[in-house]
């Protein structure tokens, strides 16, 4: 991607251990984030992928996006079976599921709109409210918790001024908990929008997030 | 078959039964709240968790098949210690607020709490609150006292087979829901969901505040609503009836009925009743007692003769409308027709295709064709009289309020005898107007569209002195043709219905609580 040394791939601040370019890290096919227009429909939406570029009114779906849509649906024994993808797709289109977006999708799969909202809310990962440019994860149980996760916590909530949950003024930030990210080795662990970054630390905060700021992720 | 031990007891129940149904039928109640007879069973209440001998934790007994050699133990240290366990659990988040919810005395939290479980629950985390919310239809959602059985979402998904309802969010915040606003409108059984809810979680709005539970005697009656005959209880306090739940009867309505049928109850309340026999004397009506009603009526029956035109009410039970029949035919023959609403369609209950509110919105509209009336009118259950009105012979009105006939009904008439409940504008020019009681208020059987015959049992205390149509008319026809009067439903069932062909056979003692069908009766006359 770049030439430059990329400190610390994978984490926050610079530390010094580390002296890699990103792309001898992630190898140099790697894409940091998904083209808007949708990407190649064998990448179908089975896994969660967050853009920083949100559009609420999006229609579901079309053109890639379409493509990927179908594809996964014969991926699944029923259409019942295809909801959680869909409803994944859906929010990497808009950036969260509203009510209209659980109901256009109760009508896409043929499903009633209560059934999908119970199953929309029953996981954590869809966003039921819209969320800012990058939501900001932080990992608060466990591992993360005894190296003071409740700080770094604090930190992203100062650095933004916004209480959790809440999207800052600027659009940019919403800070939300995260139960385990399952990078315990590597506390305390935040997720922002598709990326982890690992060992943070309240002092990295307000670096990281003039990086998101300036830089994108 | 299968030959199992529970609690001690050696039971043989067929292959396939569930422990808990097994353990039913020797009596133990195994607490339970998701499972109900008929819904799915989710085992997710956890709360009928039985021992069973070598296996190595407590089954719940609504899924646990019963097998051959199996010892149970409902009662084991091991069960109760998980009940109360359980149940402590389960009031972590109760709000306690019985004094004044309308499930307290009915609710199965309280029973088994109260049965089983500690005197003090441990927890001291505050409670989380979720409010009201107001589902729509007649119903009313209090999310707080709910214990997620999900029966209600079951019940909308299996039987109503329209699901609206889900379980929403999850652990400690999940709460039953619809689609955000969009609510239960437009339901026709929904009300369903608020009897099958364990406890006061989802209450009906018709009820709310009105009545506490322990102050209800309950009446099993018929829904009068329509030809379906649903089997119901009749809820009375104060001499009113106070709301109307469907009564398990596996081959008529199972568990359910419809919202139509369960709302429609204010009419057996109703005031400005006729309280005692009226006569005519020049152009006003005049108060006497039954003796010298019925002596009068019957020596102006004798002395003006004449062919008899009769107008009956479906509404009326067998014993009414067959000892109206009587009547006629001692009075020397004539014809006995009725009115009948009926609904531009049905209201299926798509899980149960044996139920639905059917188009008759009467419930003896069967019988009445069975003991051989004509029907007449039109489909609003107006119409249709004008031979009776412009008859000039006896005219006997039995039940119909005939709110659609002129003032100058049967004007014509050389007798005009009016039996019912209130009296509309036609009935003013009857020569004797005689007060009767209601389905709510006596005893009888209506026979449904399928021909069940189904006895139903005096709720209410009949006003003044109105008394049932079988024994004011059963009287007359006694006179007449000098026979014994009947004094009870059952002699008048066995006198004049049971002698009309399609009723054959059927004995009024054996129709019990469950009915019998006329096509195929439980014993034979003479048994």
């Amino acid at each position: 991607m770049s030439d430059t040394p990329f400190k610390n791939p994978g984490f926050a601040g610079n530390t010094g251990e580390f002296d890699l370019t990103e792309d001898q890290v992630r190898g140099r096919d790697f894409v940091p984030s998904r083209p808007l227009e949708g990407g190649h429909p064998s990448g179908t939406a089975s896994y969660p992928y967050m853009l920083p570029e949100k559009h609420p009114d999006a229609p579901l779906f079309e053109g890639a996006y379409q493509e990927r849509f179908e594809k996964l649906l014969t991926r699944y024994p029923d259409r019942r079976a295809a909801l959680l993808p869909t409803l994944a797709l859906a929010q990497e289109v808009r950036g969260h599921v509203s009510p209209e977006t659980m109901d256009e999708v109760g009508k896409l799969l043929e499903l009633p709109d209560a059934y999908v909202r119970g199953v929309a809310t029953f996981y954590t990962m869809y966003n039921k409210a819209p969320v800012g440019r990058y939501l900001v994860q932080v990992c608060t149980n466990i591992s993360c918790n005894l190296c003071g996760a409740d700080e770094v916590l604090a930190a992203f909530l100062r650095a933004t001024d916004t209480e959790m949950g809440e999207t800052s003024a600027d659009g940019n930030f919403t800070i939300v908990e995260a139960e385990c990210l399952a990078a315990c080795g590597f506390p305390t662990c935040v997720q922002i929008n598709s990326r982890y970054y690992e060992n943070v630390t309240p002092r990295d905060v307000p670096g990281l997030l003039e990086r998101l700021r300036e830089k994108g992720e | 078959m299968v030959t199992l031990t529970i609690d001690g007891q050696e039971v043989t129940v067929p292959r396939g039964t569930t422990l808990l149904k097994a353990a039913e039928s020797v009596g133990t109640k195994v607490p339970h709240y998701c499972y109900h007879d008929g819904l799915s069973s989710p085992a997710m209440c956890r709360l009928c968790l039985v021992e069973v001998e070598g296996a190595p934790k407590l089954q719940p007994s609504c899924v646990t098949q019963a097998q051959d050699g199996q010892v149970v133990h409902t009662g084991s240290p091991n069960a109760e210690a998980m009940r109360r366990g359980v149940l402590e659990f389960y009031l972590v988040n109760h709000p306690l607020d019985c004094p004044i919810c309308d499930q307290s005395g009915e609710c199965k939290l309280q029973d088994f709490v109260h049965a089983e479980g500690r005197e003090h629950g441990r927890s001291r985390e505050p409670k989380r609150v979720f409010g009201r919310d107001d589902f729509g239809g007649d119903v009313l959602f209090y999310g707080d006292r709910c214990v997620m059985c999900t029966r209600c979402v079951r019940f909308m998904n299996e039987v109503e087979q329209d699901p609206r309802l889900t379980v929403v969010e999850r652990g400690n915040r999940s709460v039953i829901d619809t689609f955000f606003e969009r609510g239960l409108d437009g339901t026709n059984w929904s009300g369903n969901i608020v009897d099958i809810c364990p406890v006061g979680a989802l209450v009906s709005k018709d009820f709310l505040y009105k009545q506490r539970a322990w102050d209800l005697d309950h009446t099993p009656s018929i829904c009068p609503s329509c030809s379906q005959g649903c089997n119901i209880d009749l809820h009375t306090r104060d001499n009113l009836v106070q709301r109307l739940k469907p009564r398990t009867n596996l081959e008529v309505n199972a568990h359910w009925m419809c919202d139509h049928g369960r709302h429609n109850y204010e009419f057996m309340n109703r005031g400005d009743r006729i309280e005692a026999p009226l006569v005519k004397e020049g152009d006003r009506h005049t108060e006497v007692g039954w003796k010298e009603a019925l002596s009068t009526m019957l020596d102006r029956a004798r002395e003006v003769g004449g062919t008899v035109r009769a107008v009956a009410s479906p509404f009326s039970c067998n014993e009414d409308l067959a000892a109206l029949k009587a009547v006629v035919e001692a009075l020397g023959g004539g014809e006995i027709v009725y009115r009948l609403a009926r609904a531009e369609e049905e209201i299926p209950l798509k899980g149960m295709p044996t139920l639905a509110r059917r188009r008759d919105l009467a419930p003896n509209g069967t019988g009445a064709d069975a003991l051989g009336l004509e029907r007449v009118g039109d489909d609003d259950g107006t119409g249709g009289l004008e031979t009776v009105s412009s008859h000039d012979g006896v005219v006997l009105v039995l039940g119909d309020a005939l709110q659609d006939q002129a003032a100058d009904f049967a004007g014509g008439a050389s007798l005009f005898v009016y039996l019912g409940t209130h009296a509309s504008e036609a009935v003013q020019g009857g020569d004797f107007i005689l007060p009767v009681t209601t389905f709510a208020e006596q005893e009888g059987t209506f026979t449904n569209r399928v021909g069940r015959v189904q006895r139903f049992w005096p709720g209410l205390q009949a006003p003044g002195a109105a008394r049932p149509a079988w024994l004011v008319l059963g009287a007359v026809a006694s006179e007449l043709t000098e026979a014994e009067p009947a004094n009870t439903a059952a002699e008048a069932f066995s006198r004049w219905v049971a002698s009309n062909e399609p009723f054959a056979g059927l004995d009024y003692a054996s129709l019990g609580t469950r009915g019998a069908s006329m096509n195929e009766p439980v014993s034979a006359a003479g048994d």
